[in-house]
């Protein structure tokens, strides 16, 4: 037996072990049969096992260019890089459903390990309903996507993989994309096996929230690598395009937000119950309908690298399925989980929901914005783009809304009223949103009343954050900074950080969009182009041979214009891949914390000269600076689990009114 | 004790709604029938709407669609952040040498617009601005790109949503326009 067939045999096994994990279990629990609920987690470590070995057995196949394997054939190329070998497992549709699937069973078997105080019933249906969603995307896989099919006649050599696939930061980006789509299935998970056995309390919350926590930052990660490829690779100098495999991401993180806000309440306060148990079935749903988007080719864009509608039915079907029985069982079973709210509007809660129904919106809007064409489309047949304008009228201001409540839900007090500290801090960062506003406004000529906004708002959050920290920190009479912050819960340290981490993307998205210079230009060799203070003189053009590519390079110096100083060399290029005939743009960045200096080389020659575009981006690295603060949050609640023991001592104000 | 709530059902009636519209979307792409006929503008047949724009060279002049009279003429609406404009760039360079074409920039930026043109060509006899999509709203535009087939007495005849494909081109256009002549 073949390496390639005992990975063929590992998946059919880990179906059967994922059929087992979901029926077992649930007969369990309706027979109060310990022996039976225990089936769940040993199946799901088993199916997690054998998925590792399929997984391993493809990746083994690609490492050895093995082209019987029709996958390795279609998608790889012996004259390859070794990591684009490994990450060409999973750049085609077959491969990178298989490690959807082995981030789902790793996931489920961390969970089998881990919460062994977890309560039984409610572990084994969730192990339960990880089984069936494993179930539904094993079959999924086997049936209509099997990776290990081999060729009768192996080809001499591959097809090779997509160019602009060849890239470190997409060779990272899936996987961190999936352990943060995939790490919603457990909240999901958490919410089916709250509707069937009825116990959603504080203590559910308590154990769904980590899960939540680790996919959103997984999430926050993988957009950010995926904006971040998209800026260097693509080549048009933008870092989001409101594409529909963007917004697929988009959607999912943004109801993952919401739900990692919604399940506060309901863990510190027992309320909004079922509408998290919502949230938490629409953010994995959304994460299927990014599947589904990205796969199915229904939507077309610049990620459409793995499109083919006849898998589009069975996604379908897995959608109808693990969204539409949930919502059923909500319909249902829903209204139990109501309870009679303890809270004025004007509270903690109050703004947390603010927060939700804000986030929901956008969501909405951006739904709207990725399936409006879509609709048009089968109604006319005309392929239109709703494009950056509706996003920038919609979007945008809805997420205005939320940043002015990121200050205000904070100092707000539970159940009822505002905290002490809220009159100093709303009045702080009103100020600060007032002179930032003047400064701007004087500053930069026919500046766009977003433009103000943002910078407002950049203003008051960053000030609202600082003030907070102030007030909760400062030293009083006797307690001093040491002991204040040692009794800081680390929630609130985290709450700080994420929210940091949106000033920080705010104030490169605001940046790049106000102080960016462009410049198109056709130049023949030995002439300068001055951009943002800079001398660029493009000094040749010249053919070079790269290891399965051919390029054709400008070498482009820039020099302070002012004082003639050398800056920088920059060699952008444009290349053609031999192997699969195609022509990417290789941008040429010089990233600093100030901005970014950004080249493309377009097409010429040296009599008609060279068309080349040219920008510098002021603060634009910070746009991902602040997707990595916000994911920092995640190691912070790790640290905080850990500290949670060792902090016995009473908490400062917020927390320690809401057990009073 | 389950109490019956009507608006624990909105989520499954609107989820049950997008499966409808995609199920029906991707039945259209299986059979390939995915290029059914044109909506019917409300405005064939009628004159094309007035609604003055500032050209984009000039701000201070109007583009005057009456100055084009007695010659059939095509009507762009496009946009630097639209990228089937940038696919659909050729067709109209390529369509320029038979028919006026006139560019209407749909909410877009001036400076962006003339990097457009830089970049992919500018086929225009003249170009519009249409900064906060009022044009766009008189004519019916869905998004960009659309175009707009005017006759010699200034009516609409045809238009087309999406990018000019060189089968829409062929197969329509071209006749809508042998028609006229």
């Amino acid at each position: 037996m073949g390496l390639t067939e005992f990975g063929h045999f590992a998946l059919i096994s880990a179906f059967g072990l994922s059929l087992i994990q979901s029926v077992v279990p649930l007969i369990g629990t309706a027979r109060h049969n310990m022996q039976l609920m225990l089936v769940g987690p040993a199946a799901a470590i088993s199916a997690a096992v054998a998925c590792v070995i399929a997984f391993g057995a493809l990746v083994t196949s690609f490492i050895r260019s093995d082209f019987s394997v029709a996958l390795v054939a279609n998608h790889s190329h012996s004259a390859k890089p070794l990591i684009y070998k490994i990450s060409g497992t999973w750049g085609n549709h077959e491969g990178s459903l298989l490690l959807w699937i082995l981030i789902l069973v790793i996931y489920g078997a961390v969970l089998a390990i881990s919460g062994r105080t977890m309560p039984a019933l409610l572990k084994a249906r969730i192990l339960a309903v990880q089984g069936m969603i494993t179930s539904g995307f094993l079959a999924f896989s086997l049936f209509t996507s099997n990776p290990f099919i081999r060729l009768a006649n192996a080809p001499i050599d591959g097809k090779g993989l997509n160019p602009i696939l060849q890239d470190p930061g997409l060779a990272i980006h899936p996987p961190m994309l999936y352990l943060g789509y995939v790490g919603l299935s457990i909240a999901f998970a958490f919410a089916v096996a709250g509707l069937i056995g009825g116990d959603v309390d504080r203590l559910w919350a308590k154990w769904m929230r980590p899960w939540i926590m680790a996919a959103w930052c997984a999430l926050t990660l993988g957009i950010a690598l995926g904006s971040w490829w998209a800026y260097y690779e693509l080549g048009w100098g933008g870092w989001w395009f409101w594409d529909p495999v963007e917004n697929a991401s988009l959607m999912p993180w943004l109801a993952a937000t919401a739900l990692l806000h919604s399940a506060i309440v309901v863990e510190k306060r027992g309320q909004l119950k079922s509408w998290t148990v919502l949230l938490a079935i629409l953010a994995f749903s959304l994460s299927l309908v990014g599947t589904f988007i990205v796969r199915s080719g229904l939507l077309t864009s610049v990620h459409s690298f793995a499109s083919d509608p006849a898998r589009g039915v069975f996604i379908l079907g897995i959608l109808l399925v693990a969204v539409g029985i949930p919502l059923l069982l909500y319909a249902w079973r829903g209204p139990q989980l109501m309870s009679v709210a303890d809270f004025n509007l004007k509270s903690r809660e109050g703004a947390l929901i603010a927060n939700n129904l804000l986030l929901v919106v956008a969501t909405a809007i951006v739904l709207l914005g990725t399936f409006y064409p879509l609709g048009l489309e089968m109604i006319t047949g005309a392929r239109i783009t709703v494009g950056p304008p509706y996003f920038d009228a919609t979007f945008n201001p809805v997420m205005g809304i939320l940043v002015m409540i990121m200050v205000i839900g904070p100092v707000m007090a539970w159940r009822r009223g505002a905290t002490p500290r809220a009159k100093t801090t709303l009045l702080a960062a009103s100020v600060s949103a007032i002179i930032a506003g003047v400064i701007g406004v004087a500053l930069v000529q026919d500046i766009a009343i977003g433009a103000i906004g943002a910078v407002m708002l950049i203003a008051w959050l960053a000030m609202g954050i600082a003030t907070d920290i102030w007030t909760q920190l400062k030293p009083l009479q006797r307690a001093g900074l040491a002991s204040r912050w040692h009794r800081l819960p680390t929630e609130v340290l985290g709450m700080w950080i994420a929210h940091f981490g949106i000033v920080v993307f705010l104030l490169g998205a605001t940046g790049d969009g106000l102080f960016r210079s462009e410049q198109v230009v056709r130049a023949k060799p030995g002439e300068v182009v001055t951009i943002a203070g800079r001398d660029v003189t493009l000094v040749r053009v010249f053919e070079r041979q790269g290891p399965n590519f051919q390029a054709l390079t400008a070498e482009l110096e820039y020099k302070n214009a002012a004082s003639g100083k050398f800056i920088a060399r920059l060699m952008p290029e444009k290349r053609v891949y031999t192997a699969e005939r195609q022509t990417t743009t290789e941008a040429a960045i010089r990233p600093r914390l100030g901005g970014d200096d950004y080249a493309v080389l377009g097409d010429g020659d040296d009599r008609i000269g060279y068309s080349l575009r040219l920008y510098y981006k002021p603060l634009i690295s910070w746009i991902w600076g602040g997707g990595v603060l916000m994911a920092t949050r995640g190691f912070i609640a790790m640290i905080g689990r850990r500290r949670q023991y060792a902090v016995t001592a009473p908490l400062p104000d917020n927390v320690a009114r809401d057990t009073a | 004790m389950s109490r019956f709530r009507p608006t624990f059902f909105i989520p499954i009636i609107a989820f049950l709604g997008l499966v409808i519209i995609g199920g029906l979307a991707l039945q259209g792409t299986l059979s390939g029938s995915r290029n059914p006929n044109q909506l019917p503008s409300v405005l064939i047949g009628k004159p094309a709407p007035d609604v003055p724009l500032p050209l984009l060279k000039n701000s201070r002049a109007e583009l005057a669609l009456d100055a084009y009279r007695g010659q059939p003429l095509l009507v762009n609406f496009f946009a630097s952040w639209c990228a089937p404009c940038r696919a659909e760039a050729p067709a109209l360079e390529h369509l320029s040498n038979q028919i006026s074409i006139i560019g209407i920039a749909y909410k877009d930026r001036p400076q962006d617009t003339l990097q457009f043109l830089e970049q992919y060509g500018n086929p225009f006899v003249a170009i519009g601005r249409d900064d906060d999509g009022r044009a766009g709203m008189a004519w019916g535009v869905y998004g960009v790109p659309e175009t707009y087939l005017i006759d010699p007495s200034g009516q609409i005849k045809w238009r087309h949503a999406g990018p000019l494909t060189r089968d829409v081109i062929t197969t329509q256009l071209l006749a809508k326009l042998a028609e006229m002549q």
